[in-house]
């Protein structure tokens, strides 16, 4: 620690924690843009509720596009709370405390904006009700659904139950909270006393909340990757895909708390809780994924590419050498293999570099669900004939990229209003850390 | 575990520790409460199959076959269902006794288009949605190039069918797997796992779509098509309930098609109305179904482009326009 | 030099293909062969619908000329070389086929052939119809069939009795019969055409493997080849239990992974419904502990 702990009061822990509940300018004005952003892209799904899935790109043979890469990359994404808080906490890692909560923040966004851009990509959206009607149990998109909600609802409520003791002390403390905004806090905290047998619960419930969070996590990316991989087609037809989409999700949810670490660290003044420290080790989680993703796909594009069959064939060689080949390296050089590169180096894992290198790693790994998605479409194992043209390449419109940019604005502001109006990082448990007494509660 | 090494935890006494433990065998008391739940669900899920109340009094009926049935007397119900839910009844139940089969011989197809033509027609299509397409095929470099004709296989082991979320399509007791516009939700994943490529999609607004408002929606026929949902070939189950040739079969003019009964062992060529033995057509011919190693089992048999009656030419039809 | 080869084998070949073509010969009795009906209107439009389907995806849109590159060439029927033919000629032609082109008997009948003609014609404007004759009156044979299933020799046999010119009933010998079975979609013939002897029975062997209904029973006819129609025939028709019995289950009586949600395998509908009652189990009990926590406040 950086700190000199001896110095710190609950008092002084409270304020540096809660000091940006407030709404100022530069919330609004922030807000004010993500909500701008999000009514024009609102605009153009409206458009496609109006004439249709034709306003996109994708037609009868790559039938899933930018809206099932999205979908699986979400989906990827929100598996850092699980990563972060079941099994490295599990483990005893205290040093993740203060990451805890921006990790349960970004599994909570990403999880419940995944199951809306399922929607987005349905031909008939009102017919949603039909999937619980006439659930299929054999459907793997069941499955999905039933796992995304069930891991929704866990982080949420991991996401809840430290926060009942910090809205306790912030409706208390908090100075700054808009006085409207005070009641809320007050019913949220659910008269929050610290009794022994308050914290039991609360103790309690997040144990069993992290045992469970480890199942539930891993079945909503491995179900999501058995969307693929209960197909035959070449590139899909894998028996690592389970375990090769959670490693890539590691990748990318690591790199997305890096990179909250960072802007929060910086907007919200958190230098003394996210140290350098923390981003060294947050390097050394990213690093350590990447290697496993790295072997990952190793297997994944070694073994099919050395046997060559005929339809793995054309769809590797477009990957390698073909159409998709420059995407596909800059994705695996320059998201992967570069970044795990980097990271050997304790200089660039201090805040700014790991932050740039995360940026890098988050993009591509966006990237990687493309690849993942579409190129396999592009090589059925029937000839594509006597359609149009835009049937054999599959090329995003307009209108469907502002769909798919939706839901990065929506998690955005989920994000930022968590993030705004709760502590960024957990009020009690660092004081506990730090063994400080609690606060008495009048 | 330790207690104290979590995140989220406190330093807890012994005796509390004591207490979680506790806690912990009430929780697994609650999983067998779960799994006695989980147990009575699945069971009254299944009594539906065994409850059959039967009188004794035999009624004898005609079926819309054609053939005389002998069925209980509790078993019979007044249809009082209006036409588009008798529809989706006989749509769900398919013709009985029966399991079709589709045989193309490939040394006939020159790829007139007459059957995609009858089918875009039937089933009122645009010009770039197939149910059934013509392939030019070439299978290795070295080996000479031919026309294939290539519908849904109707396979016995449907991997579309598998994957839907809803039973919006699904395989009948004679094998035709059918799709029910009025319940598919279009995700789509039954386009992804069709080895075939069989599926098509209304991603616009369908052919004519106008003209067909309102109109009663029949499944076995898949009209009117509906936008955001899954269309694909019917092997014409409409045709076969009125003891017809499906349409495409019927259009040839080159007699590449024989459909019929797998259960009669016979089926009909479409061009000449000749009727012969299944078993001996794909044995004396080398009949093959595509792609056998994945497990599909299709209903529909090829045979092989040998002694083709037309030379190959590359297919000169203009691409349908963009949409 | 391989260039020329390869010239030489199409020359060759085209001209094979050439005499193939010019062997065609229509027999002179059926080239004088006319028309029943005088050509109308109405025959002729029915006549386009029915080219536009049988005929013109290789003979292509009469006076466009765009019939298909075939071997033989199928040309254009609207033509000199396909017009100076007798109706008779192009009916023969219609009715019998020669490969690539397929023979029409058995799919238009008589009528309709003579309206694909009545439509061809109509782009001849130098074209006139022939007188029609009507068919003769029939003096042929009167045969009628009758059929059983011998069971001491295992075959079927079918008697062939003929109206003799006195007016006494015979049996009629030197009768060619077919056997057929029926189908689905149609009559399935059984072994070949058989000629009846002189106690006019003809024996038909029924394959042992052939599949009937649940019971076993096929609906069986015989009836008299006779493609000229030189004869007035009565088939004969019987059901009988010499089929395999065949009670095939239905394909979706089993559970699978792609059956409906009823049918779902069991080990999948256990699994699901446990993880999901359990695991929700654990939310509703934590949800219900959560709630406990305000009423363990302290005031």
């Amino acid at each position: 620690m950086t700190m000199d702990d001896n110095n710190l009061t609950f008092d002084k822990i409270t304020s540096d924690l809660t000091h940006h509940i407030r709404i100022n300018k530069g919330f609004m004005v922030w807000m004010g843009f993500l909500t701008v952003s999000l009514a024009v892209c609102l605009y153009a799904y409206s458009m496609q509720l109006r004439t249709g899935l034709g306003v996109a790109g994708i037609r009868d043979y790559v039938t899933w596009g930018l809206y099932l890469a999205n979908f699986v990359f979400f989906v990827a994404a929100s598996l850092i709370g699980m990563l972060i808080s079941a099994v490295l906490g599990l483990i005893g890692m205290k040093w993740l405390t203060p990451i805890t909560r921006i990790a349960e923040t970004i599994a909570v966004a990403f999880a419940a904006v995944a199951g809306l851009i399922i929607i987005s990509d349905m031909g008939r959206p009102e017919r949603l009700a039909y999937v619980f009607i006439y659930a299929r149990p054999q459907s793997p998109i069941l499955w999905d659904v039933t796992v995304i909600t069930t891991y929704f609802v866990l982080s949420l409520l991991l996401l809840f139950l430290p926060l009942i003791a910090d809205m306790a002390v912030i409706h208390r403390k908090v100075a700054s909270l808009p006085s409207w905004l005070k009641p809320v806090y007050k019913s949220l905290s659910l008269n929050f006393t610290d009794r022994p047998e308050q914290n039991k619960i609360i103790n309690r419930s997040i144990r069993i909340l992290l045992i469970l969070l480890i199942p539930a996590a891993l079945s909503i990316h491995t179900v999501t990757s058995w969307l693929f991989a209960v197909t035959s087609r070449a590139g899909w037809d894998s028996t690592v895909f389970g375990p090769y989409f959670v490693s890539g999700a590691f990748v990318a949810g690591s790199a997305a708390v890096i990179i909250a670490m960072f802007f929060f660290r910086k907007n919200y003044k958190l230098q003394d809780y996210l140290t350098d420290m923390h981003f060294n080790n947050m390097g050394k989680v990213l690093a350590t994924v990447s290697l496993v993703y790295l072997y990952f796909n190793i297997n994944e594009f070694l073994v099919p590419g050395y046997k060559m069959k005929r339809a793995d064939a054309v769809h590797l060689q477009e990957l390698f050498a073909g159409k998709d080949a420059l995407l596909f390296w800059v994705v695996q050089l320059g998201g992967l293999v570069l970044p795990i590169l980097f990271m050997l180096f304790r200089r660039f894992r201090k805040p700014l570099p790991i932050m740039l290198i995360s940026i890098a790693v988050l993009i591509a790994a966006w990237f990687k669900r493309y690849i993942i998605v579409i190129p396999t479409q592009e090589h059925p194992f029937l000839p594509i004939q006597h359609v149009p043209q835009n049937f054999v390449h599959y090329s995003p419109t307009l209108i469907e990229t502002l769909i798919t940019i939706a839901p990065f604005i929506l998690v955005l502001i989920i994000i930022t209003l968590i993030s705004k109006f709760f502590p960024v990082i957990p009020l009690h448990e660092t004081a506990r850390e730090k063994g400080i007494e609690h606060i008495k509660f009048d | 575990m330790d207690d104290s090494n979590t995140p989220h935890s406190n330093n807890e006494s012994e005796n509390q520790k004591g207490s979680s433990r506790r806690d912990f065998l009430k929780n697994l008391g609650l999983a067998g409460v779960g799994v006695a739940a989980g147990a009575a669900a699945l069971y009254s899920g299944h009594i539906f199959e065994a409850k059959k109340e039967v009188s004794g009094d035999q009624k004898v009926l005609l079926t819309q076959d054609g053939k005389l049935v002998q069925v209980d007397s509790l078993e019979i119900k007044a249809l009082e269902k209006n036409g588009k839910e008798l529809h989706e009844t006989l749509g769900r139940e398919g013709i009985p006794g029966r399991r079709w089969v589709m045989v193309t011989d490939l040394s006939k197809c020159r790829n007139a288009r007459k059957c995609i033509n009858a089918c875009q027609g039937a089933h009122q299509l645009r010009p770039e949605q197939y149910h059934m397409n013509t392939l030019q095929m070439q299978d290795t470099p070295g080996t000479a190039p031919y026309n294939m004709p290539k519908n849904c296989q109707h396979c016995d082991n449907p991997p579309c069918v598998a994957v839907c979320p809803v039973d919006a399509t699904y395989k009948r007791p004679d094998g035709i797997v059918l799709i029910e516009n009025d319940r598919c939700i279009g995700c789509r994943f039954c386009m992804a796992a069709c080895p075939y490529s069989a599926r098509i999609f209304n991603w616009i607004e369908p052919k004519d779509a106008a003209n067909h408002q309102g109109e009663e929606y029949n499944v076995e026929l898949n009209v009117p098509q509906k936008l955001g949902t899954i269309s694909k070939c019917l092997f014409s189950a409409d045709r076969l309930r009125e003891g017809k040739l499906p349409y495409c079969v019927e259009a040839c003019p080159n007699s590449v098609y024989y459909f019929g009964d797998e259960n009669e062992d016979a089926v009909t060529n479409g061009t000449t109305k000749e009727t012969v033995r299944l078993s001996k057509l794909l044995r004396d011919n080398g009949g093959y179904q595509l792609m056998p190693e994945l497990g599909t089992k299709p209903r529909v048999y090829y045979l092989p482009p040998k002694n083709r009656l037309f030379p190959f030419e590359e297919a000169k039809d203009a691409t349908p326009e963009k949409v | 030099m391989r260039f020329n080869k390869t010239l030489i084998i199409i020359f060759l070949f085209s001209l094979g293909t050439r005499v193939a073509a010019q062997t065609w010969v229509v027999p002179d009795d059926q080239k004088a062969v006319v028309a029943p009906l005088k050509f109308t209107p109405d025959m002729q439009k029915q006549g386009e619908q029915l080219y536009m389907k049988n005929c013109q995806s290789c003979h292509g849109l009469p006076g466009k000329d765009n019939w298909a590159k075939l071997t033989p060439p199928p040309g254009d029927l609207s033509k000199e070389k396909a017009q100076k033919q007798t109706d008779g000629e192009i009916f023969y032609r219609i009715t019998t086929g020669k490969v690539p082109m397929p023979e029409f008997r058995n799919i238009l009948p008589e009528d309709d052939r003579w309206s694909v003609i009545a439509y061809l014609r109509s782009f001849n404007p130098k074209y006139i119809q022939p007188n029609p004759v009507a068919k003769a009156a029939f003096t042929g044979r009167i045969v009628t069939l009758s059929m059983q299933y011998s069971e001491p020799m295992k075959k079927i046999v079918v008697t062939a009795s003929e109206q003799l010119k006195d007016g006494q009933a015979g049996l009629a010998s030197g009768v060619e019969i077919m056997l057929y079975v029926k189908r689905y979609f149609g009559k399935m013939q059984v072994g070949d055409v058989k000629t009846t002897n002189a106690k006019g029975q003809a024996l038909f062997e029924f394959p042992a493997d052939f599949p009937g209904n649940k019971d076993g029973y096929v609906e069986v006819s015989a009836m008299v080849n006779d493609p000229k129609s030189i004869m007035k025939t009565t088939p004969a028709n019987a059901t009988l239990a010499i089929g395999v019995p065949t009670d095939k289950p239905s394909l979706t009586a089993t559970r699978a992974m792609w059956s409906t949600r009823d049918k779902a395998p069991v080990w999948i509908l256990l699994t699901y419904t446990l993880s999901v009652i359990i695991v929700w189990g654990f939310i509703f009990y934590i949800i219900y502990s959560i709630l406990k926590i305000k009423r363990l406040s302290n005031g």
